[in-house]
C-alpha cells in the first residue's frame, strides 16, 4: 500500500536485501520484528514495504545467505527467526562495504561546487 | 559473489528449491503461521496505541496489502513457483474441461483431424524425403550419384549407371571416400510352390560398409566373393524373409536357397529393419553385383551399354556437395573418353558434356524427384492449412467460452490473480485439450496413413504412425504448437478484459464489439477453405484430363505375360519358339479374346533401332522413335487402329519381303507431304529395305505429358527375338483373369523358368499416380476444411443466436416478421460466406503462379473451378447458419424478455 508519510523515503533499489541482512546480523529476528527495528532504527524515515519483506526474506533464504527456524518469540508465540549464515556475513560485509564507498562517492559529486 | 561462496550458494540453493517441490504442504503452512504471526504483531502494536481490537487487524491487513499476493511473490521467491504454478493449472484445465465434456469433445475432435492428417502426412513426406535408411553410419555425408549427358542438344538424364562406368568413377574420384551400387530387382525365392516373386537387393561388397548394420547370423559378402568376372553364388537374408520363410532357425547358414536364375548359398542374415539403401523400397535379401549380372548380362564389365546401376557415395570429410559434383564430372569425362575409345561414334565430350550430380540420397531429392517432390511437399503444405483451420476453430470455440466466462475471470482479477498468472491458465487449458487432440491425433494419423501409404509408399509394407517414435515426436510438437496457437487469442483477450465492466454488465452486453477477433478467424477459414477447394478442383480436373488422354491403344482389356527363363539356356530359336507356343495357346484359354508376341511394353521396356532410310541424311535426327514388335494379331489385340495400308498378317512370315506399321506422326516427320506406304527403311544398309505397309495411330509409349508418339512397328515373326513376351486382351475384369492365364501358361515352362501376368491397368496407373495423388489429397482435405469451417460458422452464429435471445425476442414481440428474423440470421451467415470467398478467390488466383506446373491441360484459373467453389461455400454458409436461424425464428418473447 501507497504510503501516506510525506517524511518517509524510498527505498532505493536493491537496498531492501542489505537492510534485512543487517537487521538480523547481531541476533535472530522473526519478520515483523525486522521490519519494526529497521523503522526504529531509521527514525522512521525508511519503511520496508510489509508485503515485499517476506518474499525477500525467502528470497535470501534460498541463496542462503539467512537460514530459518522456528523458535519462541517473546509473548511465547511460535515463530520463524531468521539468523545470518557465514556466507551471508560475507555477503553483508561485501555489500555494506559497497554501499559505503558509494554514498562517500555520492556526496563527493553532490558536494561538489 | 564469489570462489568457495559459489558452490555454498550452488548447495543451499538446490537444497531449498528440493525442499520447497517435495514439502510444498510444509511450507506452505509454514508460510500461513509466519504471515498471521506478523500481522497479529502488527495489530498488537496498534491495540497498544489505541485502536479498537477488530479495528486493528483490520488496519494491520490493510498495511500488509493482498496477503494473498504477498504469498504468491513468497512462493515466487522459492523458485518453484514455476512448477507449482503449471500443476495446479493443469489441475483448474482438468477440471474444468470434465465440467463441459460437449464442448472438450467438440474441440478435441477438432484438432485430432488437424494434427492427424499432418501426422500421417508427416510419416509419408519424412520417408520419402528426410529420413536416412535405418543403420545408415553418418548420413549426411552420403550422396546419390545422378548422370547426365547432352546428345543432340537434348539433356539425357537418366539415374542409373553401368557397372564400367562405377569403377571408373570411383577409381577416379578424389573426392570420395566410399562407393557402392545397387541394383533392385524382382525375383523368384525358392523353388517349386513356395517360389514368390520378391524385391532383391543386387549390391556390391562396399555397399555393406555404409551401415552399422551388424550381421545378426553370419556375414555379409565380400570384395572376393563379389568379384570379376563373376562373383560367388551368395545370399545374405533380410531378417524378414529369414523368420518367415526360415522360422528364425540359426541353423540356416550353408543352406541353398533358389533366388532368381541364383542357386546360392546363405552366407547371413542382416538383422531387423535393414532393408537396403531406400526404405520406401525394402529388400527382402541381398546378392553379390558380380554374381547376378553375369548370369543377365555376361558382357557387363567390358562395354558400357547397360545402365542399370543406382550409384551411392560417401563424400570424403570436407568434401561439399558441389565439389563432390565437379569432381565426379571430371572423373565422368575421363571415363566418357574410355567409352569413346570402345566406340568411336560416340559424341567427343565437348559435345556431350557428361555432367555428374551429386544429390540427397532420396531420390525424391534428387533432380529427377522433380513433380511428385512438389506434389509431396504442396500436400504437406495443404495438411498444415487444414490443421490452421483447425486451430482457428478452436480458438473461436475458446473465445466463446472465454466471453461466458468473463465474470469468473473478473472475479479472479479482482482477488488478485495476476495477468500474467491468468493468461498462463488459460494457456494451460488449450495445451491439455491440444495434447488430448494429439494423442486422438496419432490415432486418426496412423488410420490415415494406410490411404497415404496406398497412394504414396506403394512398395513401402512398414508405416506406421505408432511404432515410429519420429512422427509421435512430431505429432507431439505439432499439438503443442496447436495448443499455444488456440490459446493464444483467448487468453490475450481475457487478459485484456475490463474489470469493472464485466463485473457490473450483464451477460448480455458487449458481444459484437468482442466478436471481432472470431469474425476474423471466421473470414481466415472460409478462405482458407475456398484456396483448398480451388486447388481440390483444379487437381481433380488436371487428373480427369491425363487419365482421358488417348493413349493409342487399349489398357483395362490387356494382360501382359512375361516369361523369365531363370538361367534356363536356350538358344535364341528355341527362346522364339517358346514364346510363339506360348501365345498359340494363350487363344485357348477361356476369356482370351486374341492375343500377339511384342517386344517391348509402354511405361515399361522401350527399344529403339538405328536405321536409315534413303533420301534422308541421319533419320535419327529428326526425334526418338520407339520399336514395338507384333504379330498377325497385335493391332486387334492392344486396339491400336490402322489408319491407312494394312496391319500384320499371315503373309509376313521369316522368308516373305521384311514389312513394317509407322506411327502416323513418324510418317509425318519422316516424309511429310507424301505417302509413307511403300517407303524403305534400312536398318542395317547390308539387309534389304523393310517396306512400309501401314500407318497406325499415334500412341503414347514412355510418357503421357510429353510425347512425340513417333513409333514404329516391325513384325515378330520376321525378326525372331529371344526375349519376347506377350500381350492378351481378355474379356470382362483383366484383374481376375490374371490368375487362369498365368496358370495355364505356367504349365507349358520348362524347368524351373516361370511366366508373370500383370494388367496392364499396372503398369499405366503409376503413371498418372502424382496426379491421382494430388486430387485425391486436396479434394480430402479441401472436404475436411469446407466441414471445418462450416462448423466453425455454426458456432459463431449460433452464439450470436443466443447472445442476442433477448433482442430478438423484443423485436418479435414488437411485431417482427419470422421472415425478417430468418434473413438476419441468414444473411450474418452468407456475409461470412462472400467474404470468404472473395479473399479466398484472392488467394487462390494469386497462388495460380506456382499451381500451374504441376497441372495438366487445365488452367489455374479455371473459371468453372471457381464458380463451383464458390457455390460449395455458399452452400455451406447457408447450411451452417440454417439452424440457428430456425431457432432464433422460434424464440418465444414472453420467455426471451423475462430472462436476464
Amino acid at each position: 500500500m501507497d504510503s501516506v508519510d510525506t517524511e518517509r523515503l524510498e527505498l532505493p533499489q536493491g537496498t531492501l536485501d542489505l537492510l534485512i541482512l543487517k537487521a538480523v546480523s547481531l541476533e535472530p529476528q522473526h519478520g515483523w520484528a525486522i521490519s519494526e527495528r529497521i523503522r526504529q532504527v531509521s527514525a522512521a524515515a525508511l519503511q520496508i514495504p510489509q508485503g515485499s519483506l517476506y518474499p525477500a526474506l525467502h528470497r535470501l533464504e534460498r541463496r542462503g545467505w539467512i537460514k530459518a527456524k522456528w523458535g519462541e518469540s517473546d509473548n511465547n508465540r511460535r515463530a520463524k527467526f531468521y539468523e545470518l549464515t557465514r556466507t551471508g556475513r560475507s555477503q553483508l560485509e561485501a555489500e555494506a562495504d559497497a554501499w559505503r564507498r558509494l554514498t562517500v562517492a555520492v556526496r563527493l559529486v553532490l558536494d561538489m561546487r | 559473489m564469489s570462489g568457495p561462496h559459489m558452490l555454498a550458494d550452488l548447495w543451499s540453493d538446490v537444497r531449498f528449491r528440493f525442499r520447497a517441490i517435495f514439502h510444498r504442504a510444509e511450507l506452505e503452512r509454514e508460510l500461513d503461521d509466519e504471515l498471521r504471526f506478523h500481522l497479529e504483531h502488527e495489530a498488537a502494536k496498534l491495540e497498544r496505541r489505541g485502536v479498537p481490537s477488530d479495528e486493528a487487524l483490520r488496519r494491520a491487513r490493510l498495511t500488509f496489502g493482498g496477503v494473498d499476493r504477498v504469498k504468491e511473490e513468497a512462493r515466487d521467491a522459492r523458485g518453484v513457483q514455476l512448477l507449482e504454478n503449471a500443476m495446479r493449472d493443469l489441475r483448474y484445465a482438468v477440471r474444468g474441461l470434465r465440467s463441459r465434456p460437449g464442448f472438450t469433445l467438440a474441440v478435441v475432435a477438432t484438432l485430432a483431424l488437424g494434427i492427424g492428417a499432418n501426422a500421417a502426412m508427416f510419416g509419408v513426406v519424412d520417408r520419402l524425403m528426410f529420413r536416412p535408411p535405418p543403420y545408415l553410419h553418418d548420413p549426411a555425408s552420403v550422396s546419390r550419384v545422378y548422370l547426365e549427358y547432352t546428345f543432340r542438344n537434348e539433356k539425357i538424364e537418366g539415374g542409373t549407371t553401368e557397372y564400367l562406368r562405377y569403377l571408373d568413377l570411383s577409381r577416379q574420384s578424389r573426392a570420395i571416400a566410399q562407393s557402392a551400387v545397387v541394383h533392385n530387382a524382382q525375383l523368384a525365392v525358392g523353388v517349386g510352390e513356395e517360389a514368390t516373386e520378391m524385391r532383391v537387393g543386387i549390391v556390391s561388397a562396399s555397399f555393406f560398409d555404409f551401415f552399422d548394420a551388424r550381421p545378426v547370423l553370419g556375414r555379409y559378402f565380400n570384395s572376393s566373393e563379389d568379384s570379376l568376372p563373376a562373383g560367388a553364388p551368395v545370399v545374405v537374408l533380410g531378417n524378414a524373409l529369414w523368420k518367415t520363410r526360415f522360422g528364425g532357425r540359426r541353423d540356416i547358414l550353408g543352406q541353398q536357397l533358389q533366388v532368381g536364375a541364383l542357386n546360392a548359398t546363405i552366407i547371413g542374415v542382416a538383422p531387423q529393419g535393414f532393408v537396403g539403401g531406400d526404405e520406401t523400397e525394402p529388400v527382402t535379401a541381398f546378392i553379390p553385383l558380380t554374381t547376378y549380372a553375369i548370369l543377365n548380362y555376361p558382357d557387363f564389365a567390358s562395354n558400357y551399354s547397360w545402365g542399370w546401376l543406382d550409384m551411392i557415395i560417401r563424400r570424403k570429410p570436407g568434401v561439399s556437395v558441389a565439389q563432390a559434383s565437379a569432381d565426379l564430372s571430371r572423373a565422368y569425362g575421363w571415363s566418357w573418353n574410355q567409352e569413346r575409345a570402345l566406340d568411336p561414334e560416340l559424341d567427343a565430350v565437348t559435345a556431350a558434356k557428361p555432367h555428374a550430380t551429386v544429390a540427397p540420397l532420396q531420390q525424391l531429392r534428387g533432380p529427377e524427384g522433380g513433380r511428385d517432390a512438389s506434389i509431396v511437399l504442396w500436400i504437406s503444405g495443404v495438411a498444415a492449412i487444414v490443421l490452421l483451420i483447425a486451430c482457428a476453430n478452436v480458438a473461436n470455440l475458446l473465445l466463446g467460452r472465454a466471453f461466458g466466462r468473463r465474470r469468473e475471470i473478473a472475479v479472479r482479477l479482482a482477488l488478485g490473480v495476476t495477468r500474467k498468472r491468468l493468461i498462463a491458465q488459460l494457456l494451460t487449458e488449450s495445451v491439455v485439450l491440444a495434447f488430448l487432440a494429439g494423442i486422438a491425433g496419432i490415432v486418426i494419423g496412423e488410420g490415415g496413413q494406410s490411404v497415404l501409404r496406398s497412394l504414396f509408399l506403394p512398395k513401402s509394407a512398414t508405416v506406421g504412425v505408432l511404432d515410429d517414435p519420429r512422427t509421435i515426436v512430431f505429432a507431439a510438437l505439432v499439438a503443442l504448437l496447436a495448443g499455444l496457437l488456440t490459446g493464444f487469442a483467448p487468453a490475450l483477450q481475457s487478459g485484456r478484459s475490463d474489470l469493472t465492466t464485466a463485473l457490473k454488465s450483464g451477460v448480455r452486453e458487449g458481444g459484437p464489439q468482442r466478436s471481432r477477433i472470431r469474425s476474423g478467424l471466421l473470414l481466415a477459414q472460409g478462405a482458407l477453405s475456398v484456396f483448398l477447394l480451388v486447388g481440390a478442383g483444379l487437381f481433380v480436373r488436371s487428373l480427369h484430363n491425363i487419365v482421358s488422354v488417348k493413349l493409342g491403344y487399349d489398357v483395362d482389356p490387356i494382360l501382359f505375360v512375361a516369361t523369365n527363363l531363370r538361367g534356363l539356356k536356350l538358344d535364341n530359336k528355341d527362346a522364339f519358339l517358346l514364346s510363339s507356343r506360348l501365345a498359340e495357346e494363350s487363344r485357348a484359354i477361356p476369356g482370351v479374346v486374341s492375343s500377339s508376341q511384342i517386344e517391348t511394353v509402354p511405361f515399361y521396356r522401350s527399344r529403339s533401332r538405328s536405321f536409315s532410310t534413303p533420301g534422308i541424311d541421319s533419320a535419327s535426327r529428326l526425334g526418338h522413335f520407339q520399336m514395338q514388335m507384333g504379330e498377325r494379331d497385335y493391332f486387334r489385340t492392344v486396339g491400336t487402329r490402322i489408319l491407312t495400308g494394312r496391319g500384320f498378317d499371315s503373309t509376313d512370315r521369316r522368308e516373305s519381303p521384311a514389312v513394317m506399321i509407322v506411327s502416323s506422326a513418324m510418317a509425318r516427320k519422316l516424309w511429310p507431304q507424301q505417302s509413307a506406304l511403300g517407303k524403305c527403311i534400312k536398318f542395317d544398309d547390308t539387309l534389304p529395305c523393310t517396306t512400309v505397309v501401314g500407318i497406325a495411330e499415334d500412341t503414347k509409349m514412355k510418357d503421357v505429358v510429353n510425347d512425340h508418339s513417333m513409333g514404329y512397328y516391325l513384325s515378330i515373326e520376321q525378326n525372331q527375338p529371344e526375349d519376347a513376351s506377350l500381350f492378351v486382351r481378355v474379356r470382362g475384369d483383366a484383374e481376375s483373369r490374371a490368375e487362369p492365364v498365368r496358370k495355364h501358361l505356367q504349365g507349358l515352362m520348362p524347368g524351373t523358368s516361370y511366366v508373370t501376368v500383370m494388367p496392364m491397368r499396372q503398369i499405366v496407373d503409376p503413371i498418372t499416380s502424382s496426379w491421382r495423388m494430388g486430387a485425391t489429397m486436396f479434394l480430402l482435405f479441401g472436404i475436411l476444411a469446407v466441414v471445418l469451417a462450416a462448423i466453425g460458422l455454426y458456432s459463431v452464429i449460433a452464439y450470436n443466436v443466443a447472445q442476442r435471445t433477448h433482442e430478438l425476442g423484443l423485436r418479435i414481440a414488437l411485431g417482427a416478421h419470422a421472415r425478417d428474423v430468418l434473413r438476419m440470421v441468414l444473411g450474418e451467415g452468407l456475409r461470412f460466406g462472400l467474404a470468404g470467398i472473395a479473399i479466398g478467390v484472392a488467394i487462390a488466383l494469386a497462388a495460380g503462379h506456382w499451381v500451374q506446373p504441376l497441372l495438366y491441360d487445365e488452367s489455374a484459373r479455371d473459371p468453372f473451378v471457381f464458380v463451383a467453389v464458390a457455390a460449395v461455400l455458399v452452400l455451406a454458409a447457408t447450411a451452417a447458419s440454417a439452424i440457428p436461424a430456425a431457432r432464433a425464428v422460434r424464440v418465444d418473447p414472453s420467455i426471451a424478455l423475462r430472462t436476464e
